[in-house]
């Protein structure tokens, strides 16, 4: 599938797929946002006000896809400003944090206002982020844990360039694990509403440009600006085509590196 | 949309138009104008507790001043009056037409509040009868002078004199002396030049009209005058941090350092300059130099000098063009207080900032988290912002305004204007001027929902839409959403888009000017950058165009010129003269009016998102119920928590215009958003400050979706009306007549909600947290089991558990005669059974087939509370019970029929294991626990064994539910009835079956006579000196009744129904009389039977009680509300009478009116 490696070479079709990060304040919105852009891991230092506008291209090999990302503010109050920022998004990345149930929740009731209310073609990927502190990334213990590791990995071996060995839950003398959501409920849940799907982190950077580069794959050409997509396009593949086609390849390893080819743009005006 | 609807309801109640007054008497109209006074106070940006008291049409005469000026007089070649301005010095001792003339002229309207005294050249009336566009004149253009004009605004507590001129003519003519000039008296002359001691002039006005009105005038500002005396310690306190106080005690061009050095006052103490923001301590943003801001220091000094100064200021071109040009540093903060109004703020609560902090100190709160999170990121690139003293500032100043206005709290946004603010402001200074932003000049847009946000954002994009219909078009086409752009520039004031120095350009214009500033400088910048986003089409590309375009503020607008003026212009200075002179034509009204078009779609359309969004989070209870039932209850629930608020403001509205106090901020015509009461609390406002239903509103709430929740016996006062108009609904086209009463009526206009055990025990139960109020998703949760799908198990078990107090799975005898009377309450109208559908029929009360089933009812209720003493548990350990009791539920067959309930009985018997059953609870089979000899019947003797407070009884779960399988009535009553009784959306109460009393009137004329009944069948019982227990519990006969005048079986059906509900009550009654009797005795250790006749009187009150009583004492509460409303109304009008004017001698000296 997409290598994003093999880009560069010859100019190929781009288009700007309109893309919008909605979820419970500080799940790590902008972070991700951050770690997508600028490869940078870093406490927030823009003021955001509404919404910030950063953008970053994917490259894929038939196509180049420029995000244009609206980065919503965390405030609760903001959410009423959300409708003006989703209106006319080809894609939204619904962000919670695993570590708090409550936004779980939070990004649950965003889908269901994304598939009510939202351009209908949206493109809609769930992403549990922070999975570093739920698998003891920097825990004491989380090396030497084997074996149990159960139900809760995800996605996490796909990214087998990030340093992250996937661990089981954390001991039991941390009771109430770190983790409140499980990866099993979340990925039940996307897949009943036909959501791509994906746990991350934004501090590692586990499967952040994976996220990405699944949406890029899952729009839909024919929903693409510009219209003027490569020619290999593949036939007229339906938005639960693309979606379906886009959740496995979060199977697939995509270690495309962030960096490099990628042209950087941020403002928060 | 339901809140649209109550809110034109409400606001044809209360259209301030509509209200009474006496139309020739300022004095006391004002107030009854609550729209002409707060135009008023935004005119000129005074406090909410200001009101147009006197006005009248004047001249206002300023000295021309000697033009010693060196250099910055250029600023000032401006005279409004041609011919004026002599060097001759101003003289009012020998005022005459001759000297009139000389000087500058103003022609204008001059008003007094209660501590105001304000003079504009915008001509604008606020007498009662003056026409809106009259009083609202400031709302057009103003010429850059911002909606006060020319003239000045004066706190009464800063004139020290006022004399009355002698004139040749007969015109009055005021010689006014402010504070500021007192310096001056002291010191002497002029000819001191610019040093210390300068006075500015005395301020002559003369007065243009009758006599009468002169010397009412004369009379108000007297009173006023001697009533600001009392304010001068404050105005001393409030000034002292002004700038403008150090800065005019030196000689300007003796300054070297204007910050950082000490002057030498007039009394030759030091004076230490006041703080004038971060800014000293981190140095101003910019390059003075390059903003000349020396010079600008300069011209303000003489400006100053001549003019007054903070409180005293007089507004001349000069003033509003030294604005435009950018304000100095040291005086930019004193300036925007002045010009934004937040000085008189200051000035009338000068505490509050500290108090507040101390007030709340280590308290924390939402809000205060929020703070935190940002203090790191608000305009970190400022050095003061990466200092702790700069940190510290910011957060003391959003945590206190976020205690002081807890609707708005903190919102994002906030803390990058108020960093912004503190770089010229002190903590306090700041503090105001964020009150006046969030209360005034962008009302709504901090608020919970940010409604005022994305409001200017719709009137936004209308404006752009009309003036530049190609730029709109291409925006359009391409899909690029304007406001997702433009947003920020209004939320944040340009402060996070612009680079600051000339974010604060924009500001010192918006605090003289107004909201409408933000449009025009965001219409210039589309305009200026119109040819190149028209090459954008997408949001990145529209984005970085603009964003290059504020990079290049501070460039050369004509780089290429060979006019070397023209390369000196900058993007900025190009940008204001665009958005001032091309878009002169966007005035307040503009916007104003644009708000009032876009607002009804803005809050619909935030209040669907925010219903979307609630309904969401009803938790998982909530999936029972269908979408619509829950958009339903939504719906209902907020309608009624509006309804109830509206009212209350109505009641406060009213009290405070009797009161003469209007406390309504600001108008449609000065802002487009009306925060009249109307409105308050419309959801989409974020002014809904209660989502938590009380008791008194959950009753409402209730009496709207049930009949059984609508009282038999309503309170209201206003009967008569309502008859005339058929029913309690109010025609509200007759609100003329009924407005005052509508509003002030407990209920509103939907029907008066019963009270009953019945809904006190319902109202704990949802309210799961205990917190004495109900959320909509502790209703939607509770009405979940009841509605959520036919189980006739659960239903039951749920009533069960409402009536078993402590959860130990048995219900007392208490609890057997509270359900009974519980179920007589809720079927009293009905019960509808079997699948409802689609509303019809639920109306059909009353029809032939209905009763005879409503008789069935009463009489299996009758029935049930015998039964419930048949099988009732004795209270004594025996053991046994458990078995036989699952054997009996299932000789009903009930394990075939639910598995749960025998899963239930099985839970309840283990539950139960240490505690013992009877042998007599087998199923058809009964031992008397306490013989009587004389029962004539197995059922009395079952009811006296029930009876003997020796030995106590409950039923169990299992009991109850096989005493409901057990008869059909109630069995369909619990399978669908009950549920069926709550009307939700696909059945909704028709609001004619509320009130169509046809049934209803029965029974309550049942319930009266039964509960009269009851007394009468007691007195007659203990008038007989013994109890026979044979009378008890038979139904058959009702030896009181029909001796009572209850009505007979003579009667027919309805007697028969009559009667029947008397027999179950007065069994009900008996017990309960048998039980407290007995329990005397225990008591007192005596076993005689004594005073009986007494007990059993007071028991026939008890019984009555049961049923209606709840419901007398509601209305008698209710009654005893309104008169203490009245009171409270007379109180106020008592309290505030005096407000009057207070008629002085007119012996008082004409030539000094005042002094201090
Ligand atoms: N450990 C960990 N912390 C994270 C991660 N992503 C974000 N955070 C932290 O979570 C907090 C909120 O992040 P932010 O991006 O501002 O959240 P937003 O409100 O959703 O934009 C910050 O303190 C981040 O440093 C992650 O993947 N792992
Ligand atoms: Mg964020």
């Amino acid at each position: 599938m997409a290598d994003s490696t093999q880009a560069a070479a010859a100019p190929k079709p781009s288009s700007s797929v309109k893309l919008v990060l909605l979820g419970e304040a500080a799940v790590g919105k902008s972070s991700l946002v951050l770690r997508f852009v600028n490869n940078d891991f870093q406490p927030n230092k823009e003021p955001t006000i509404g919404a910030a506008f950063l953008t970053q291209k994917t490259h894929l090999p038939t196509r180049t896809i420029k995000f244009e990302i609206w980065d919503t503010a965390g405030q609760e109050r903001f959410a009423s400003l959300a409708p003006m920022y989703y209106r006319n998004a080809q894609a939204a990345l619904v962000v919670y944090d695993v570590t708090r149930a409550s936004s779980l929740g939070k990004a649950r009731h965003w889908v269901a206002e994304l598939q009510r209310q939202a351009s209908p073609g949206i493109v809609v990927c769930l992403v549990g982020n922070k999975v570093d502190l739920a698998e003891g990334d920097d825990g004491p213990d989380a090396e030497e844990e084997e074996g149990a590791d159960g139900e809760e990995d995800g996605q996490g071996e796909a990214a087998a360039a990030a340093a992250v060995k996937p661990a089981a839950v954390k001991p039991a003398a941390d009771e109430g694990a770190v983790r409140k959501v499980s990866t099993k409920e979340a990925k039940a849940y996307a897949e009943e509403e036909g959501l791509l799907f994906f746990e991350t982190s934004a501090k590692s950077g586990l499967n952040v440009s994976e996220v990405f580069t699944a949406i890029a794959n899952a729009i839909p050409e024919a929903s693409l600006k510009g219209g003027r997509a490569g020619a290999n396009a593949a036939a007229g593949a339906g938005t639960q085509a693309a979606i379906m086609a886009g959740a496995d390849s979060s199977k697939v390893n995509l270690n495309a590196k962030a960096g490099g080819d990628k042209g950087q743009e941020g403002c928060a005006c | 949309m339901f809140l649209s609807n109550l809110v034109q309801k409400a606001q044809q109640l209360i259209d301030p138009a509509a209200l009474p007054g006496p139309l020739a008497n300022l004095t006391t109209a004002s107030s009854d104008r609550p729209s002409k006074a707060q135009l008023f106070r935004h005119q000129f940006r005074l406090p909410d507790t200001q009101n147009p008291l006197y006005e009248i049409t004047a001249e206002l005469t300023l000295p021309s001043k000697p033009s010693n000026r060196s250099s910055g007089s250029k600023a000032r070649t401006y005279q409004p009056h041609p011919g004026a301005g002599t060097a001759k010095n101003w003289d009012s001792s020998n005022w005459d037409r001759t000297a009139e003339e000389r000087g500058t002229h103003y022609v204008g309207q001059l008003h007094i509040s209660e501590q105001f005294l304000c003079f504009s050249t915008v001509n604008t009336t606020f007498v009662s009868t003056a026409s809106t566009s009259a009083s609202s004149a400031f709302t057009g253009r103003t010429h850059g002078t911002g909606p006060a004009g020319d003239g000045f605004t004066l706190p009464l507590c800063a004139v020290r004199r006022v004399e009355r001129l002698h004139t040749q003519s007969h015109m009055f003519a005021l010689a006014i002396t402010t504070w500021t000039g007192q310096d001056a008296g002291v010191k002497g002359s002029e000819a001191q030049g610019l040093g210390s001691g300068n006075a500015p002039p005395k301020l002559t006005i003369t007065l243009e009209g009758s006599r009468l009105q002169c010397e009412r005038f004369c009379d108000g500002l007297k009173k006023g005058l001697r009533q600001g005396m009392r304010e001068v310690e404050n105005m001393r306190v409030v000034v002292a941090e002004c700038y403008s106080e150090f800065f005019s005690q030196g000689d300007f061009e003796a300054e070297t350092s204007l910050a950082v050095d000490t002057r030498t006052g007039a009394d030759g103490k030091e004076i230490k300059p006041p703080d004038t923001g971060l800014g000293t301590l981190f140095t101003y943003p910019g390059n003075t130099r390059k903003l000349r801001d020396r010079s600008k220091m300069r011209l303000w000094h003489e400006y100053m000098r001549d003019n007054g100064r903070n409180t005293t200021l007089v507004r001349q071109p000069d003033f509003h063009r030294l604005i435009r040009v950018g304000l100095p540093n040291l005086l930019r903060g004193e300036i925007w207080e002045l010009t934004s109004g937040s000085l008189w703020l200051r000035l009338q609560k000068p505490k509050q900032y500290e108090e507040t902090l101390k007030k709340h100190e280590g308290q924390q709160s939402l809000a205060i988290e929020e703070i935190e999170k940002d203090l790191n990121r608000s305009l970190p690139e400022y050095a003061g912002f990466q200092s702790s003293e700069g940190i510290g500032r910011l957060r003391r100043v959003l945590t206190a305004y976020s205690w002081t206005d807890t609707e708005v709290g903190y919102c994002q946004a906030m803390n990058i204007v108020v960093a912004a603010l503190l770089i010229y402001l002190n903590e306090k200074q700041a503090f105001y001027i964020l009150s006046t932003l969030c209360d005034r000049l962008l009302p709504g847009y901090y608020s919970q929902t940010m409604y005022g946000t994305l409001l200017d954002q719709r009137v936004f994009e209308s404006l752009v839409e009309k003036t530049m219909p190609i730029i709109w078009d291409h925006l359009q086409k391409n899909d690029v959403q304007l406001s997702v752009v433009s947003l920020p520039w209004f939320l944040s004031l340009y402060i996070n888009s612009f680079p600051l120095t000339f974010a604060f350009r924009v500001l010192d214009v918006f605090f003289l000017e107004g909201p409408k500033v933000l449009f025009q400088i965001g219409l210039a910048i589309l305009r200026i950058n119109g040819e190149e986003l028209l090459d954008a089409t997408d949001d990145g590309t529209f984005i970085s165009v603009l964003k290059s375009y504020f990079a290049r503020l501070g460039e050369s607008a004509h780089p290429k010129s060979e006019n070397a003026k023209h390369r000196q212009i900058t993007n900025f200075q190009a940008l204001m003269v665009v958005a001032f002179k091309e878009f002169e034509g966007i005035t307040q009204q503009t916007v104003s009016e644009q708000r009032v078009k876009s607002k009804p779609g803005v809050l619909e359309g935030i209040e669907m998102f925010a219903k979307r969004t609630s309904i969401r989070n009803l938790g998982p209870e909530s999936k029972k119920l269908s979408a619509n039932d829950l958009g339903f209850l939504y719906d209902r629930f907020y309608a009624v928590l509006y309804e109830r608020q509206q009212r209350a403001q109505m009641v406060q509205a009213e009290t405070e215009r009797r009161a003469k106090v209007a406390k309504t901020k600001a108008t449609e015509v000065v802002s487009g958003i009306s925060t009249l009461a109307p409105e308050m609390g419309r959801v989409a406002l974020g002014a809904a400050s209660t989502t938590i239903m009380s008791y008194d509103a959950f009753r409402e709430f209730l009496a709207g979706v049930a009949k059984w929740a609508v009282t038999d016996s309503p309170s209201s006062p206003t009967k008569p009306s309502h008859e005339e108009n058929g029913g309690y609904f109010n025609s509200l086209r007759n609100r003329n007549v009924l407005t005052a009463t509508n509003a002030m009526r407990e209920w509103g206009t939907g029907p008066e909600p019963a009270d009953h055990e019945f809904l006190q025990r319902l109202f704990g139960k949802w309210d799961s947290e205990d917190v004495g109020g109900l959320s909509l998703q502790n209703v939607v949760s509770g009405l979940a089991p009841i509605k959520g799908g036919r189980d006739l198990m659960g239903v039951i078990e749920w009533f069960f558990e409402l009536y078993d107090d402590d959860s130990d799975g048995k219900v007392d005898r208490e609890g057997i005669l509270r359900i009974s009377e519980a179920l007589l309450f809720l079927t009293r109208r009905g019960v509808e059974v079997g699948e409802v559908e689609g509303g019809a029929g639920v109306g059909a009360v009353g029809g032939e087939g209905q009763q005879s089933r409503d008789e069935r009812f009463l009489g299996a209720v009758s029935a049930f509370i015998r039964r419930c003493f048949e099988y009732a548990d004795p209270d004594h350990p025996s053991r046994q019970a458990e078995k036989e009791v699952v054997e009996a539920t299932d000789l009903l067959g009930l394990s075939s029929s639910s598995s749960d309930a025998q899963k239930d009985a099985g839970e309840s018997a283990t539950d139960d294991a240490m505690l013992s059953r009877p042998s007599t609870n087998t199923f058809g089979q009964t031992t008397p626990a306490s013989p009587s000899p004389s029962t004539p019947s197995r059922n009395n003797t079952a009811a006296n064994a029930a009876l003997d407070p020796s030995s106590p009884v409950h039923i169990t779960l299992p009991t109850f539910r096989m005493l409901v399988l057990a008869d059909e009535t109630l069995e369909a009553f619990f399978d669908s009835g009950f549920a069926n009784s709550f009307h939700l959306a696909d059945a909704p109460l028709a609001s004619s079956t509320i009130t169509s009393p046809s049934f209803l009137g029965a029974v309550g004329q049942a319930s009266a006579s039964a509960s009269s009944a009851m007394g009468t069948a007691n007195s007659s019982l203990g008038g007989g000196g013994t109890v026979s227990p044979a009378s008890l519990g038979l139904p058959a006969i009702s030896p009181g009744g029909a001796a009572a005048g209850v009505v007979g079986p003579g009667k027919g059906l309805r007697g028969v129904l009559d009667n029947i509900v008397t027999d179950g009550m007065r069994v009900a009654a008996e017990v309960r009389r048998r039980m407290d009797e007995a329990q005397k005795e225990l008591d007192r250790g005596v076993s005689g039977r004594t005073a009986e006749a007494d007990d059993d009187d007071e028991e026939g009150e008890d019984m009555g009680d049961l049923l209606e009583g709840a419901e007398a004492d509601a209305g008698g509460s209710i009654r005893s509300g309104r008169s203490r409303e009245a009171s409270l109304l007379d109180e106020e009008v008592g309290g505030k009478g005096v407000v009057g004017v207070e008629r002085v001698g007119s012996n008082l000296s004409k030539d000094t009116m005042f002094e201090r």
